[in-house]
Formats: C-alpha cells, sequence, structure tokens
C-alpha cells in the first residue's frame, strides 16, 4: 500500500462538487466562450483533482504517468489524422457529398434552432423524430412508380393494373407515335391538369395537387427514357 | 494459501495488481478517448447536431454527475479505511460506491426510456448514436465495476484482500473521470 498521507478526501470531494454546480450554472449566462470555458475548462480541472488525488497518480512512479501519457498521445494522433477530414465537408479534390446533404437536411428539420441553440440555455423541444425530414430532391422515377405506373405500366407500356377497364387505353411511351405529336408543355399540362385539357381521355387524371410544374416537367424527362430509339 | 509467483513479485517497485489495473485504465484511455474523439470531430463538422443535442438533460446529466462524485468519494473512503486494516468499514463504503452505481443506472434507465419513447434512438441521426454508444460503453463499465465491487466488499468485510479495495476504487475513478467528460460533451454543449 501507497506510504504517502493521504490528501483531504472531504475538501477535494466539495471542491469537486462546487465546480459541478459551476458547469451547470455556465451555460446560463449565455456567453458562448463562458460556456465552453465552465464545461470543459473544468472537466479537465476535475478530471485531474480525481485522477491525482482519488487515484494516487501524483505519488506513483514516472513508468505509471509515461504509460497513460502514451495513450492520451495516441488519442490525439488519432484525433489531429482524422479530424481534418472529418471536421470539413470540401478539400482540394474532394467532397463529401453525404456530409453536406445531412447537414442540410439536419438544418432543414430544426430551421433556425441549430444556429441559435450553442448559445441559448438547454431548451425543452417539443419531440420531432429526425424521420420527418424534408425530402432532399424531387424523385420522378419514384412518382412514376407510385402514381403514373397504375395505369400506364412499370415500364411504361400502357399495361399497368388499372389499365385492363379503361378506354380508352393509358398511353403507351414506348410507342414511337404517342412521342410524333408530344410536346413537353402538352405533356405537363396533362399532368398537372388531366387528359381531357389536353383533348385526351378524361380518365387521366388531374396531378396538379401532387406536382408544381417543374416536377411535372422533370416527370416528363423521365418518360421520354421509355421512348422507342431512333 | 501460495500466491502466484505474478502477484508477488514486481520488477518495477509497483504492485502488480495496480500496475495492472493501470494498463487496462492506459487501454481504455485509448478506447474511450477514440470513441470521443471521433464524437468531437462529428460534432463540430455537423453544425445540425445541436439542435438534437438540446434535447439531452442538464438537469439529469449533473444528477448524475453528482451521483458518481459521491461514488468516488465513498470508494476512496473505503480504500483509506482499508489501509486502516478496517475492512468491515472498507466494506461498508464499498457497498455506498455500489449504490451509487444503481442509483446511477436507474437514473440512466428512465432517461433513456423517456428518449427513446420519443423517437430519440440509436439510428435516429449521428448525434443520438454517439449519445448511445458512448453513455452506453460507459454503463456497462458501471455495471462491470458494481459487480466486481460486490466481491471485494464481501472478501473485505471479512478482513481478507485488503488490497484489492484501492484497486477496484482505481478502476472505478476512471469510470468517473469518463463521465466526467462525456457530461459536457453530451449535456452541456448545446
Amino acid at each position: 500500500m501507497s506510504e504517502h498521507n493521504h490528501p483531504n478526501y472531504k475538501k477535494i470531494y466539495f471542491t469537486l462538487v462546487g465546480l459541478l454546480v459551476v458547469s451547470v450554472a455556465g451555460p446560463f449566462l449565455g456567453v458562448v466562450w463562458v460556456t465552453l470555458i465552465t464545461a470543459f475548462g473544468i472537466a479537465l480541472v476535475k478530471a485531474n483533482m480525481v485522477v491525482q488525488n482519488f487515484m494516487h497518480l501524483r505519488w506513483e512512479k514516472g513508468l505509471m504517468k509515461w504509460m497513460l501519457a502514451s495513450s492520451l498521445v495516441l488519442m490525439f494522433l488519432l484525433f489531429a489524422g482524422v479530424a481534418p477530414d472529418v471536421m470539413r465537408h470540401t478539400g482540394s479534390g474532394w467532397v463529401n457529398d453525404a456530409a453536406i446533404a445531412a447537414t442540410e437536411r439536419g438544418i432543414e428539420v430544426h430551421g433556425e434552432e441549430a444556429e441559435h441553440a450553442t448559445e441559448s440555455e438547454p431548451v425543452e423541444e417539443t419531440p420531432e423524430p429526425e424521420v420527418a425530414a424534408t425530402p432532399a430532391a424531387f424523385d420522378a422515377a419514384g412518382a412514376f412508380a407510385t402514381v403514373c405506373s397504375t395505369c400506364h405500366g412499370a415500364s411504361g407500356q400502357g399495361d399497368g393494373p388499372g389499365s385492363a377497364a379503361l378506354d380508352p387505353r393509358p398511353a403507351n411511351f414506348g410507342d414511337a407515335a404517342f412521342w410524333a405529336d408530344k410536346s413537353d408543355e402538352e405533356l405537363v399540362r396533362a399532368i398537372r391538369e388531366g387528359g381531357a385539357a389536353v383533348g385526351k381521355s378524361p380518365l387521366m387524371p388531374a396531378w396538379g395537387s401532387l406536382y408544381d410544374e417543374e416536377q411535372a416537367a422533370q416527370i416528363v424527362e423521365y418518360l421520354k427514357a421509355f421512348r422507342p430509339a431512333g | 494459501m501460495q500466491k502466484p509467483l505474478a502477484t508477488t513479485r514486481s520488477a518495477t517497485g509497483i504492485p502488480t495488481s495496480r500496475l495492472a489495473v493501470w494498463w487496462v485504465l492506459a487501454s481504455e484511455v485509448v478506447i474511450f478517448g477514440g470513441l470521443l474523439a471521433s464524437y468531437v470531430m462529428h460534432r463540430i463538422g455537423h453544425p445540425e447536431w445541436a439542435a438534437a443535442a438540446s434535447v439531452t438533460n442538464t438537469w439529469i446529466g449533473a444528477f448524475n454527475t453528482l451521483v458518481l462524485l459521491t461514488s468516488s468519494f465513498t470508494a476512496v473512503l473505503a480504500h483509506q479505511a482499508a489501509e486502516h486494516g478496517d475492512g468491515k468499514l472498507a466494506a461498508r463504503y464499498l457497498t455506498f460506491t455500489i449504490g451509487g452505481a444503481v442509483t446511477f443506472l436507474m437514473v440512466k434507465a428512465f432517461e433513456w426510456t423517456e428518449e427513446i419513447t420519443h423517437g430519440y434512438t440509436i439510428t435516429a441521426n449521428g448525434f443520438w448514436s454517439f449519445y448511445y454508444t458512448a453513455a452506453g460503453l460507459h454503463a456497462l463499465h458501471v455495471i462491470a465495476g458494481a459487480i466486481i465491487m460486490g466481491f471485494v466488499a464481501r472478501d473485505a468485510a471479512k478482513g481478507r484482500e485488503l488490497h484489492r479495495v484501492e484497486i477496484i476504487g482505481i478502476y472505478w475513478h476512471f469510470v468517473d473521470v469518463v463521465w466526467i467528460f462525456l457530461f459536457p460533451l453530451l449535456y452541456i454543449a448545446k
């Protein structure tokens, strides 16, 4: 057992509790650098007090200190080696698309909060699961698969499950004749205002409440993939 | 009973058991250090995590910090009692420390139940992944420490293997130190 005199444990304990109070109180001042100091500066002081006095590191041999120091050096090496790539989302010759998208999604979900939260006191937030994130880009293929393919068919041949009962038959996008006399504007109008609006079957519904002009145009671009070559 | 050679010889002049626990802790520094360093770099790279972090309850975190600090205090008092040869008192202090561990885990259980039922699961986003991984790994250390302490206290109460009180104490203080860093990282930095 160690031969050294014991420090005054009670005094150290109450100092630690006092420091805990300061670290909780820090953020209430609402100043970022004060919070950083009271949170992380005090954490370092507290940890050092525990390690030196409770774990008796100050009375241990130098060997022990070197052992721990080398572990800490490894930790900082890891940080120094990896952090530059993780903390930034772009660099010379590389872009981390996934990280940028995740950041944008997160900020959209939480709005302005994210920017203010760093300097505000603890806020009780209404639960808002992350899954509700806004879709990043419009997915024309997905729209076709869920809405259009019911009648027009998964491969655009006008043979979807809903087509059997329809007369006239739903348009076949794989038919060269279909594309012979269609302009993009006309197709966008058909999607948004229904078949009747362009003098076609009234059985083609109007999808204007689901898709705006831009999105309908993207669906039209997607339809062109079914167009026969030549 | 004859003691194994490894527990009696010491080329370093440091009792083998104490050297061993420090080796364990040196490797723990790398485990927790790597995890927390990764958290810090991601947190800096993802300003949107601040919103997720603002959901964590500072008061619960602070209470658990107090619980662990107190349990560390009783652990060091147990060590002091063991040095004076008072195994019974050491065992009593260790029992207080185990009580601290149990309190800590119960608070954690309520806290996590609340968060998980509100949809903040480990897959909700990067912040919550780190939150549950770091605090979960720490909680496993709390559980392990409490179990080992139970064995040490049982022997100490009979006046046996009193040197172990110091060894489990050193480990326990380390668990405390890890939480001292987890608290500002997960609860205060909003």
